[in-house]
């Protein structure tokens, strides 16, 4: 039992760490149906940037916002430069490569700025494990959860109750006639980004300090993430944290209980099965495409 | 003081800027150096070529060798198998050297090195360890390739002799990652651990970039180990040990040499003190030419906290420039066939940092180190020590090759 309890905590620190991430996917999917696969790079730079201040000795929780200003600015930058002229021209899948591409090159100058070595990021919680009901849990990892948790719950709150979350909604909901109502579409798209980009870097000095900081950290943690997404569903908030923690839960579980060489399995099967039977997700409302 | 030393490094290292410029000379002797110096194994490529550097300053320094200057062409295979091809075939036909050095990775070695068995250039492989690197032309009249690396048919019993005979611990669980290094690692493990009757009590796998090693080490605990054996690199094992200060369950780690890598040292920090690895070199300076190289390797390339990042590596890589110069000197010649020849009947014994090298290769075997030579490091206060007061004081006796050395997995071909 205590054995069970154990691997459940670890899987759901572990889907948390991959929620924290694919929030950043679903921010820009409300809002342009498009997606930002750079994602997992730009978790990188957020965390390779933290990790710098930190070394100019600018503390933990002021960095934070930094970073976070930061990410802003990158994912707007990906949105003006990747993903604006693909909607200008109404391709459907430009944007895919152009995020791709972006996302490599962001990797090439990460490595060239701060090396290809993995590096440790100092902790700012006491490494010392908590005993939780006969498991041990880390404090750094309560912080995830409670970042992840915290996310949601800025963004569900966002888009129900504020104006400019309407305006977001509104736009997924129908680009040309949000641009009728006077929404500046264009705007709120980026928008869109420039916050994806800011959750993808907060989200990076986050989890860092858990999961070693180099420039191919994002490779793993995107695609993770991503699988993440498509389970929860894209358009719920609560599908991300849900969807996280059953990935999580389903590979410690699988490392312990069948073999540890085929931990990456089940998630993955659960994410075709899921594609197959409900492909908006398991939380996510399916929308019919009117043509 | 100070600033002699200063322009006595910074001279240092244009030399061997210098050295790896596209300006050589007609009559220079061209050494192919080929390492990942990016990426996960950079610690190892990294301290290997600033061994390979050391050692070609002062062998040009000291006049050369056939009064010739030794030129470096140095080339970062990023440890990936198709880079290193392209560099061999790079380094045979346009650069055309007289020999090469290098290889951290056994999968590059082993795509790479055949080219140089076709051309007949001599390989002098200094960090890769994997067991068939040397055996892989066994079937051929000639055998190009050349080692001065402890491979892991001596690592893996080092490791059984450590944590089962010497510590006496009873259940142990072997802990490797999904490579090509980590799983032959792996296989060896569980034969040596067979020689004694032992069985391993788990023997788990995970990914390079894994984040989370709950199962793996719940699995161990589970079944009692009282060690864990490990043949992974330095950020997976960093995670290791997080993750067994995270479970709050803490045994002994014992593995490969990689325990000694920077990027699990630093990246583990007060969870991975008390690791022990098989090391041909420790920085420490117990004999004059040790610490010599130490001083200089140190006023040269000025690591982080005075601490080379990987001393084997940068030893063997000196040692392997060493080697060939004194092959080609007694082969009187660059000519790949001569300097083979010359280096499986050396006639001088050749002082290295590891050990001296008297007769280290002979035509049937072409492995510098055995059994006999590496001892045990530990990890204590983020640096590699010995782990044995004995061994540290019986250091200054260099130990020196022994072929009739016991504790080596017999390899079958």
């Amino acid at each position: 039992m205590q054995i069970l309890t154990q691997l459940v905590f670890s899987g759901i620190a572990l889907g948390m760490i991959y929620a924290v991430i694919a929030f950043g996917y679903q921010l820009t999917f409300a809002t342009s149906d498009t997606l930002n696969f750079g994602q997992g790079d730009a978790l990188m730079l957020g965390a390779m940037v933290g990790l710098s201040l930190v070394g100019l000795g600018v503390n933990y929780w002021l960095m934070i916002p930094i970073v976070c200003v930061f990410g802003a600015l990158q994912g707007a930058f990906v949105e003006r430069i990747g993903v604006r002229p693909a909607i200008k021209i109404k391709s459907e899948f430009g944007w895919i490569m152009s995020t791709i591409a972006l996302g490599i090159i962001f990797k090439n100058v990460a490595e060239n700025l701060w090396g290809r070595d993995d590096l440790k990021f100092p902790s700012p919680l006491p490494e010392a494990p908590l005993h939780f009901l006969g498991a041990n849990v880390l404090p750094m990892e309560i912080l995830v959860i409670v970042g992840a948790v915290g996310m949601m719950l800025a963004v569900e709150f966002f888009n129900r109750k504020t104006i400019y979350g309407k305006a977001v909604v509104a736009t997924f909901n129908d680009r040309d006639a949000a641009k009728l109502m006077g929404i500046n579409t264009g705007l709120v798209i980026t928008f869109s980004y420039a916050l994806s980009s800011m959750s993808a870097a907060f989200a990076g000095v986050l989890i860092a300090p858990l999961t070693l900081t180099g420039a191919t950290m994002g490779a793993v943690l995107g695609l993770k993430a991503f699988a993440v997404a498509i389970i929860g569903g894209l358009t719920s908030g609560m599908g991300i944290i849900l969807g996280g923690i059953i990935l999580g839960v389903a590979e410690t579980t699988t490392g312990f209980y069948l073999s540890t060489g085929y931990k990456d399995v089940p998630g993955l099967v659960l994410l075709l099965i899921v594609l197959a039977v409900k492909p908006a997700g398991l939380f996510g409302k399916s929308a019919i495409k009117k043509v | 003081m100070k600033f002699a030393a200063k322009t006595l490094s910074l001279s240092l290292s244009t030399l061997a800027l210098a050295c790896s410029a596209s300006l050589a000379h007609a009559e220079d002797i061209k050494i192919g150096v080929s390492g990942p110096f990016t990426g996960g194994s950079s610690s190892m490529g990294v301290s290997m070529r600033d061994g390979v550097r050391l050692a070609t300053a002062e062998i040009n320094k000291a006049g050369g060798v056939l009064g010739k200057q030794i030129v470096l062409v140095e080339r970062d295979d990023e440890a990936k198998n198709e880079r290193g091809v392209q560099i061999a075939q790079e380094l045979i036909n346009k650069e055309k050297v007289a020999a090469t050095v290098g290889y951290i990775n056994t999968g590059v070695a082993l795509a790479s090195q055949r080219f140089y068995q076709e051309a007949k250039i001599p390989v002098m492989n200094n960090v890769a360890t994997g067991s068939a690197i040397t055996h892989q032309f066994d079937n051929q009249p000639e055998n190009y390739i050349f080692r001065n690396a402890a491979h892991d048919s001596i690592q893996a019993p080092m490791i059984v002799e450590e944590a089962i005979t010497r510590r006496g611990y009873k259940k142990v669980a072997i802990l490797a990652d999904s490579t090509n290094y980590g799983q032959l690692g792996r296989a060896d493990l569980v034969k040596a651990l067979e020689l004694k009757g032992v069985k391993a009590v788990a023997e788990e796998k995970f990914n390079i970039k894994d984040v989370d090693m709950t199962p793996q080490l719940l699995k161990a605990k589970e079944a009692g180990a009282e060690a864990i054996l490990t043949y992974a690199i330095g950020p997976e094992l960093a995670q290791i040990a997080n993750g067994m200060t995270k479970l709050g369950w803490k045994v002994p780690m014992i593995g490969s040499w990689t325990l000694s890598m920077a990027n699990f040292i630093d990246n583990a920090g007060p969870g991975g003190e008390g690791a022990r690895m098989p090391q041909t070199f420790i920085q420490e300076p117990t004999t004059p030419k040790r610490q010599s190289f130490i001083i200089n390797y140190l006023k040269t390339f000025n690591p982080k906290n005075a601490r080379i990042d990987s001393p084997v590596s940068a030893a063997q890589g000196y040692d392997s420039v060493y080697l060939l110069a004194a092959a080609i000197k007694q082969a009187g010649s660059t000519d790949g066939p001569k300097i083979k020849a010359a280096l499986e009947d050396l006639k001088t014994p050749v002082e290295g940092v590891v050990t001296t090298y008297t007769k280290p290769f002979t035509k049937a075997d072409h492995d510098a180190i055995t059994a006999n030579i590496p001892v045990f490091g530990e990890v204590k206060g983020q640096r590699v020590v010995y782990a044995y007061e004995a061994d540290f004081k019986k250091a200054s006796e260099v130990r020196v090759k022994d072929v009739n050395a016991k504790g080596a997995l017999v390899i079958k071909k």
